[in-house]
């Protein structure tokens, strides 16, 4: 079967950088569209909850702290003292009635294909639905240098993907470890894409063997899916701003509701290195970070210059004595 | 081919830290700090010491200046005092000092040894070099400091808040003692040789270099970031 993934639906949590300074202004962005382009705001009247937690502390945000330019709802903040920080948002339920056409074209282009498989099986493709859906958002920060364990924090989203290590700090070419929950329990078996700032222009790629539980990617888009006890590992190819998403969708029991989606996404950003957590500043330069020493040598750089200069010296040293 | 194989030898001498640093390690020992016991700062202190190359150069280079099992002892035990005291004391107390300045700093001592082995204080400044034990000790606390830096760069938590520093510094002790047996060995084997004279010359030389080269690095970072 092939999908295509275009996240037009998608909800976002965006920064320009997810490394800053302390005390400083900042602008996070909720995008309601795809990663590159948000399609609406969101009225404050539908946030069931915005958070930011940093120094243990869970903090709820004010709606007066809300902006809007354009299509794009801003949340403006000072950010607060070093740390590992976590932002949230969640939306509260609304309805969508979907000819079976249309719902059938949006879980294919949203990549809730499970469904999709489940309407041609049970030959329910001529349906039409009724669908309750509320968005679930995350965004992880680091404020200076220090690493705190506030990435661990769960926002106790009906859906949310829990990191199982800190993606501030993670290098090109390690894995993203995560635990995605639904109610709070580990969700199993669940359909999870990632992809990067750079991949989000392409969004009509074809994408087969979507019920495979190997991971693959197309044009950057990847796609995973949840092992038994709910988590992914997932290889981070090279720095950058990174979102996952995934939607939840089920039949709903509710009277005149046929289906019930809870839609999930977490960005971070894997920079360079830097005194033991990464840092954004330039995404393109390609040192080798493959240490945990902050800004020393690349180590290649450093293994053939001493490798020269020593060799150079012993040479020339013994060459001068003979 | 007998030049060459030593020059190969020494090379490898050099980088054994570079080798062992090529990891990317940092989340990776945040995660082993958070989901282990002790044992953990065990572990990732005798890492840190391990894949520290300033660390390591400091040491090959008051190595070259020592003769017998008994000066070596004498010398690493006070460097050990030297920096246990800063790296306990310092994280401790939650004292810690910019990480690019004091890597710049460290970076001195490398510089400073391999000039003191040179005898540069002799033939250049025309005077004669402080006294070794008395540096060790100054450098010692100053490498501490470093490594207290380093360790408070991790989230530690409160819980068992002095064992933890306590482990870590046992770690960089062990590290540093599996570090010095190949130096130890490298060096004493070598002065068998007669090309002796020209490696202890060429590897304090590089030890010179690799000073400044470090320590225009860190001050050029220190500008970077602030």
């Amino acid at each position: 079967m092939a999908f295509l993934v275009f996240c037009s639906h998608d909800m976002f949590l965006k920064l320009d950088t997810h490394y800053l300074e302390p005390n400083s202004s900042v602008e996070i962005q909720l995008f309601n569209g795809t990663f590159s382009q948000s399609d609406n705001v969101i009225t404050r009247d539908r946030m069931a909850d915005v958070s930011i937690v940093g120094q243990g502390q869970r903090t709820r945000i004010d709606s007066s702290q809300w902006t809007e330019r354009g299509n794009t709802t801003i949340l403006s903040l000072t950010t607060g003292p070093v740390g590992t920080w976590v932002a949230g948002v969640s939306t509260l339920p609304r309805l969508i009635e979907l000819s079976s056409s249309d719902f059938n074209d949006y879980l294919e282009h949203d990549g809730a294909t499970d469904m999709l498989q489940w309407r041609i099986e049970n030959n329910a493709l001529d349906d039409d639905a009724v669908e309750k859906y509320s968005k679930h958002v995350k965004t992880i920060y680091q404020v200076g240098e220090a690493i705190t364990s506030d990435w661990q924090t769960a926002l106790g989203y009906p859906i949310e993907f829990m990191p199982l290590n800190n993606p501030g700090t993670l290098h090109a070419g390690e894995s993203f470890e995560v635990e995605l929950l639904w109610n709070g329990e580990p969700l199993a078996n669940q359909l999870v894409y990632l992809g990067s700032k750079e991949s989000t222009h392409s969004h009509d790629h074809d994408e087969s063997g979507g019920h495979s539980h190997e991971s693959h990617s197309d044009q950057g888009i990847t796609t995973f899916r949840t092992d038994d006890a709910g988590h992914m590992s997932i290889p981070i190819p090279d720095h950058g701003i990174y979102f996952l998403k995934t939607i939840h969708l089920q039949h709903s029991t509710e009277p005149n509701i046929t289906h019930e989606s809870n839609w999930a996404t977490l960005t971070f950003e894997v920079g360079h290195s830097h005194g033991g957590v990464a840092h954004g500043h330039d995404h393109t330069h390609d040192e080798d970070h493959d240490h945990d020493h902050g800004d020393e040598f690349p180590t290649t750089l450093f293994f053939i210059g001493s490798i020269l200069i020593f060799g150079g010296l012993f040479l020339w040293f013994n060459r001068k004595k003979s | 081919m007998k030049v060459i194989s030593r020059v190969l030898i020494s090379g490898l001498f050099f980088i054994l830290p570079v080798l062992v640093f090529a990891h990317g390690v940092s989340d990776a020992d945040q995660q082993i700090l958070s989901n282990g016991g002790l044992g953990a700062y065990i572990y990732v202190g005798a890492k840190h010491m391990l894949t520290g190359y300033d660390h390591l150069l400091f040491l090959a280079g008051v190595i070259f200046y020592l003769s017998g099992f008994k000066d070596i002892v004498k010398f690493i035990t006070v460097f050990t005092i030297g920096h246990s005291i800063t790296l306990t004391g310092a994280s401790y107390a939650g004292i810690k000092a910019d990480e690019h300045l004091i890597d710049a700093v460290i970076a001195l001592s490398v510089l400073y040894k391999g000039f003191e082995n040179l005898d540069g204080f002799k033939k250049i400044l025309g005077t004669r070099s402080p006294n070794l034990l008395l540096m060790v000790f100054i450098f010692g606390l100053i490498h501490g400091f470093g490594l207290a830096t380093r360790l408070q760069s991790f989230d530690i938590g409160t819980d068992q808040f002095l064992p933890k520093i306590i482990c870590f510094n046992i770690g960089v002790e062990l590290g540093q003692v599996l570090a010095l047996i190949p130096i130890v060995f490298i060096i004493s084997k070598w002065k068998s040789f007669k090309s002796y004279d020209s490696f202890y010359k060429a590897a304090n030389f590089y030890l010179v270099i690799a000073g400044i080269g470090l320590f225009i690095f860190q001050i050029y970072n220190y500008f970077q970031v602030h």
